[in-house]
């Protein structure tokens, strides 16, 4: 069978790269070609939250080109996503438009938490070291221009996904100027990494053991790769390996650093402030090895569509890290963790049932269980305010692998659960809630609405649950000895809207086995 | 053990007194009696266009040196002042050396065989002397600007490189004072004229010049020629400096631009029973010094006998021509695309034919899967069929993009004129890098084929140029090898202006890499060769004049690595120095073709490497060029690069051996057995194409295998 030949752009905040891939069900992708270029849009971004006309017209002529290249493997598909610099800037969306109508392509700005999961997959695509290496404590860092990305994985798990705001191109201009020299510069950033780390360590680390450090950081890994018989696209090096590495770059000025590494110019500035992470990282962390992973985030866009598109069977569940992280923000913010999961049942099957009328997809399915996940945390604040708090909780907590918009639904959703429900022209003179988020908001808050009432008192009475679509009625068959009253009665209450939103009506029938 | 010092001055020549022994080695064809009485015409004529152009731009940048007050010294210790002063005495007896070969053995010689040169005017019969003053007065006449100076009219411009005839006149009736006169022999006609022959069938040739200097007098009317004699000047006029020159130099000769003499004369040539007082007059308006004058017994400009090699009817006298063969991998599957996925192909040219590599380009054009093919052109000829295949391709539809290198010495005025019309074509056209050189030759298809994505290379030693294929000894391989295919795509995107790649699998390239590369496989060797294990390393190419390299050779050679060099120009190291050069043999092949191809083998303690590439070790080419250095893979391959070197390593006939004392000698060939290298490969591939074509010998059905799919 033919192949697929698939390009992914990453607008990074200091280079603008396409790689093209080849995708085919028997040998999985391929990366045939990469083009890179240095276009520095961070410094700007990120100092006038603008860019400049010239940067702005130089991305386009960059992507035309690619375009042109593309054209050229004659690509079945393509993505192009670009991180923050185009995100943060005031014009984000106006720029975008700009550059789109320019080049004739399409390009998403994606939100930190959508980013940082797809360097995350960048990684998993090498699936077979990445499963080895998340058995036992692992933290991820991801080294961007703006920032850091820590994430947390333990037995498998994601704990937790944390954003430190220290990244290589802003700690350089913003603290270079500072520093006498290179060894005043090495303290500052030190003291700053150690507070924002402590503050981390506190809340999320706690007293689990790092034995690695993954880092997705290309140019610092160039470096370690050097002696190395073909070195993988991750390689690892122990910590003290590292620190050596560490001793003899870090008080070297940029050329010194080309000249001894043989690395581009462009790329050793950036070295130092990597590598001064990486060590702060390695010591507070306490992790013993360290590995460099050469994937960037086009690998990763790859992978998204290689799975989408049935090219690859993942061997890691991503879903269940997202899960696991909402799990994990559930918990910190003491919800009751029992109710959840019963919840999560219910509603889950009921959304299955339901699937011919509200014809949501796989997606939605995720956001519903998140957001029985998250729908109680709003507790840890006020009992009274349950609804608004969540909502704002959750507004205000990156959960890996979700867009924006996507948080706003759950966050929505959540909040008319118990609050009123706000129809459009209501919601859309407050929010940015799209026609089409809106819709999903509405059958979701009508499910969980449902299955929330069943639930009232939390003493999960509603185990064993059989649920049928009747024609117009969704039939909740009960096998409880238990007395339902509590949930007869606010059922009532609550299937008005389920009713409004699918035109059909729940009604629970008890069995009571004797 | 104290550090030895391997960069003495004294362990190294001057390149431009090895450049002239090279010359010299030429010359030494031409004084050859065992060559074709015209071959040897052929020769003579390359040290002279050699020579020529070894001014303009060797002589010239040393000039500039002497002026801009450079003093440092070159790797032998020499200052820009030793230099010339050495390369003077050494060029006016290599200049002695071409006009005795000249007069005292080819003239003889063409008479001899039925060909008369006619030196003075004053012999002609009867006959020729009407055809020439027809000749004269119908073809050059018309075009002949005299031009006379006097307190009126300043000395007027002389064009580089031409050739004039200068002449005393004097006023009818006023004896004793004489004016200075000059005129141009035309460029634009033939520098020579066939007479007709004589009734026994004996053929004559006259110069351009003697025809003029017979009727000189019909250019002067009114004046009286007191004599009249050829000059020829060769000036300081090229505007760039040569890239092999230090940086530090650019800017010193930057600071000091006023400094630079423009249009400086660097040599005048003159004919040698010239005139005292015409010399006078020259020597004065010139500004040149007595050692720059080079006084000649014989024609200006010798070039004129490659144009006579071309005359008609003496083919008994040349070496027939030889046709390039087919190349046996083709013979057997004629779908270059198909045999290249078979096995890897190995091109020895001129032996085999260059005709693969237009066709690879050729049938990629019109090949429904291919979706790109990328390309790097230095030197192309004039109505390239690769040009029109790449402007063909790009009609197609495919994306072609093609480097082309308008820095290439002499031919900028082409290679725009080529860039142009391929952009037109829809290419698209990338003009290089700045402040480097493309000197690589690689050629990448792109092909989307049922299985995904497959790349076919291209990587040779020697330009796509298909009119020099025929006469340039290079290598080349077709591959498709993925991690090869990997890297050249990289390349690709390196020459677009893309950043360069995380890493490269195979290929090794110049700026960045290279000198690294080598420097490490020489460095292998001495290690192996400390270790106690066997360590041999044989390099060819066209010249060796780094330092940093020739220290390391020194050092592999201290170490007991045996070193063999096939190096045809230049050559900066010395041999036999002991304890530092007495493992090193180099030895030079100069012949028919001309060896262009660059091989280099490392014995590795065993695990024998092959590299062939497009760089010499010269600083240039390390440091101020894109180059390609590929390893050579394929088991059967290997064998047959390493199968080269050793025949060149045998040739008994066409080698000179570098010897301790600086000269370069024949081979003694006592107890030898003769052999011409390029005559012996010449001879392989006829035979190896014979043996393929014979179907009886090769015919075997294949059975057909099932598809397989996991």
């Amino acid at each position: 069978m033919a192949v697929t030949l698939f390009a992914a752009i990453v607008i990074g905040s200091t280079e603008t790269e396409m790689k093209i891939f080849e995708l085919s069900p028997r040998r999985g992708m391929k990366e045939i070609d990469c083009v890179s270029t240095r276009i520095n849009l961070g410094v700007d971004a990120y100092s006038k939250g603008q860019l400049a006309v010239e940067k702005v017209k130089e991305l386009c002529q960059v992507l035309k080109e690619f375009k042109t290249v593309m054209e050229g493997y004659k690509v079945d598909a393509y993505r192009i996503c670009a991180t923050s610099a185009l995100r943060e800037i005031r014009s984000s969306l106006i720029t975008k438009d700009y550059i789109e109508k320019q080049t004739g392509l399409s390009i998403e700005i994606l939100s930190n938490s959508e980013q940082r999961f797809l360097d995350y997959k960048s990684i998993a695509s090498e699936s077979d070291s990445f499963e080895a290496i998340i058995q036992s404590g692992t933290a991820i860092v991801d080294i961007g221009g703006n920032s850091m990305q820590i994430s947390v994985f333990d037995n498998d798990k994601l704990i937790t996904t944390q954003n430190i705001r220290m990244g290589k191109v802003s700690t350089r201009e913003k603290f270079l100027p500072l520093a006498k020299n290179n060894v005043h510069f090495e303290k500052i950033v030190m003291e700053l990494m150690e507070h924002e780390l402590n503050g981390f360590a506190k809340l999320y680390q706690k007293d689990r053991q790092i034995k690695n450090l993954i880092v997705v950081e290309s140019d610092l890994q160039s470096l370690t790769k050097k002696g190395q018989e073909n070195p993988g696209p991750i390689s690892m090096i122990s910590g003290e390996q590292f620190q050596k590495l560490y001793q003899q770059i870090v008080y070297l000025n940029p050329d010194e650093i080309t000249d001894k590494f043989e690395i581009s110019a462009d790329t050793a500035m950036l070295v130092v402030p990597s590598a001064l992470f990486c060590k702060c990282l390695l010591e507070k962390l306490g992790a013993e090895n360290i590995w460099f992973s050469s994937m960037s985030m086009s690998d990763g866009i790859c992978y998204d569509y290689a799975v989408a598109n049935k090219f690859l069977r993942p061997s890691h569940n991503f879903e269940e890290d997202i899960i696991a992280a909402s799990r994990n923000i559930a918990k910190r913010y003491k919800s009751n963790m029992a109710h959840i999961r019963n919840m999560e049942e219910l509603t889950l099957q009921i959304f299955d049932k339901m699937r011919k009328v509200h014809g949501m997809n796989q997606r939605h399915r995720l956001l519903l269980q998140i957001s029985v996940i998250l729908h109680n945390c709003g507790k840890y604040i006020s009992l009274t305010n349950v609804a608004e708090c969540a909502y704002n909780i959750i507004m205000a907590t990156e959960i890996i692998g979700l867009s924006h918009s996507e948080r706003e639904v759950i966050a929505n959703v959540v909040r008319f659960n118990t609050l009123e429900f706000c129809y459009y022209d209501e919601l859309a003179t407050f929010s940015s809630v799209s026609r089409e988020d809106y819709l999903v908001i509405a059958k979701l808050t009508a499910i969980l609405r449902v299955a929330n009432a069943l639930d009232r008192s939390h003493k999960q009475k509603f185990r064993d649950v059989n649920i049928t679509l009747r024609e117009d009625k969704l039939i909740l068959v009960v096998d409880s000895q238990e007395d339902l009253a509590l949930e007869k009665g606010t059922l009532a209450e609550k299937t008005e809207f389920f009713e409004e939103v699918f035109n059909v009506h729940p009604v629970v029938k008890q069995k009571k086995k004797m | 053990m104290a550090a030895v010092d391997y960069t003495k001055p004294e362990y190294y020549t001057n390149r431009e007194l090895s450049w002239l022994e090279f010359n010299m080695r030429i010359l030494g064809e031409a004084r050859d009696k065992a060559n074709p009485l015209f071959e040897r015409l052929k020769f003579l004529s390359i040290t002279a266009s050699n020579l020529d152009e070894f001014f303009m731009i060797r002589v010239a940048s040393l000039k500039d040196m002497v002026h801009a007050r450079y003093t440092k010294p070159d790797i032998a210790g020499l200052k820009p002042e030793a230099q010339l002063e050495l390369i003077q005495e050494k060029a006016h007896s290599l200049v002695q050396l071409q006009y005795s070969t000249y007069n005292r053995s080819l003239l003889p010689a063409l008479k001899q065989e039925g060909l008369e040169l006619v030196t003075a005017h004053e012999d002609l019969t009867k006959e020729q002397q009407e055809f020439v003053d027809r000749y004269f007065e119908e073809n050059v006449y018309p075009v002949l600007t005299p031009m006379a100076m006097d307190s009126s009219r300043p000395f007027p411009l002389i064009r580089n490189k031409s050739l004039n005839i200068g002449a005393l006149i004097s006023k009818k009736g006023e004896k004793g004072k004489s004016e200075f006169a000059t005129v141009q022999v035309p460029a634009v006609l033939p520098r020579f004229i066939e007479l007709p022959a004589s009734p026994e069938g004996h053929r004559s040739v006259i110069l351009l010049e003697e025809m003029i200097e017979r009727n000189i007098d019909k250019l002067f009317l009114n004046y009286d020629v007191v004599c009249a004699h050829p000059y020829r000047i060769m000036r300081n006029a090229d505007l760039t400096i040569d890239e092999d020159e230090a940086a530090d130099l650019l800017k010193e000769i930057q600071k000091q631009l006023k400094k630079r003499q423009w249009g400086e004369v660097i040599r005048l040539e003159i004919e040698e029973k010239m005139d005292e007082k015409l010399l006078k007059v020259l020597k004065k308006e010139f500004d040149v010094k007595s050692d720059d004058i080079y006084s000649i017994s014989g024609p200006l400009d010798l070039t004129f006998l490659m144009k006579m090699y071309r005359l008609d009817g003496f083919d008994h006298l040349k070496t027939p021509p030889y046709k390039p063969q087919p190349v046996p991998a083709l013979m057997e599957e004629p779908d270059i695309f198909a045999a290249i996925r078979k096995k890897d192909i190995l091109l020895h040219h001129p032996y085999m034919t260059f005709d693969p590599v237009v066709d690879f380009v050729r049938r990629a054009a019109k090949d429904p899967q291919v979706l790109a093919i990328k390309q790097t052109l230095y030197r192309v000829s004039g109505h390239s069929p690769i040009v029109a295949a790449l402007a063909q391709a790009a009609e197609n539809g495919k994306q072609v993009s093609v480097l082309v290198e308008l820095k290439a010495r002499f031919d900028e005025e082409n290679n725009i004129i080529w860039a142009k019309m391929l952009e037109k074509a829809g290419c698209h056209v990338i003009y290089g890098l700045v402040g480097l050189k493309t000197h690589s030759k690689i050629t990448l298809v792109v092909r989307r084929e049922e299985d995904g994505i497959r790349r076919y290379v291209h990587l040779g030693t020697g330009n796509y140029n298909d009119s020099t294929a025929k006469l340039y000894t290079d290598c080349g391989i077709m591959t498709c090898s993925e991690a090869i295919g990997e890297d050249a795509t990289a390349v690709f995107n390196m020459l677009s202006g893309y950043s360069e790649p995380k890493s490269w699998n195979r290929l090794s390239l110049a700026p960045i890499w290279l000198r690294k590369k080598f420097l490490s496989l020489i460095r292998r060797e001495t290690e192996h060769a400390r270790e106690g294990r066997p360590a041999r390393i044989i390099a060819k190419m066209n010249s060796l004049c780094d330092q940093e390299v020739i220290a390391a050779l020194y050092e592999a050679s201290a170490a007991g690595v045996k070193i063999q060099l096939i190096i045809r120009g230049i050559c900066c190291l010395k041999v036999g120095i002991p304890k530092i050069s007495e493992n090193i043999s180099v030895r030079s092949l100069v012949g028919t073709f001309l060896e262009h191809s660059r091989i280099f083998y490392f014995q590795n303690g065993g695990e024998e490497e092959l590299y062939m590439g497009s760089a010499d070790w010269m600083p240039r080419n390390l440091d101020k060029r894109v180059e390609i250095l590929f390893p050579v893979e394929d088991a059967d391959l290997k064998k047959e690069v390493k199968h080269i070197l050793d025949i060149q390593l045998a040739d008994t006939l066409k080698a000179h051996e570098l010897k301790p004392g600086n000269t370069y000698e024949k081979i003694d060939k006592r107890g030898k057995t003769l052999l011409c290298a390029q005559e012996y490969f010449c001879e392989e591939a006829k035979k190896r194409a014979e043996v393929t074509a014979d179907p009886a010998l090769t015919r075997v059905f294949i059975p057909a295998e099932p598809v397989e799919d996991e």
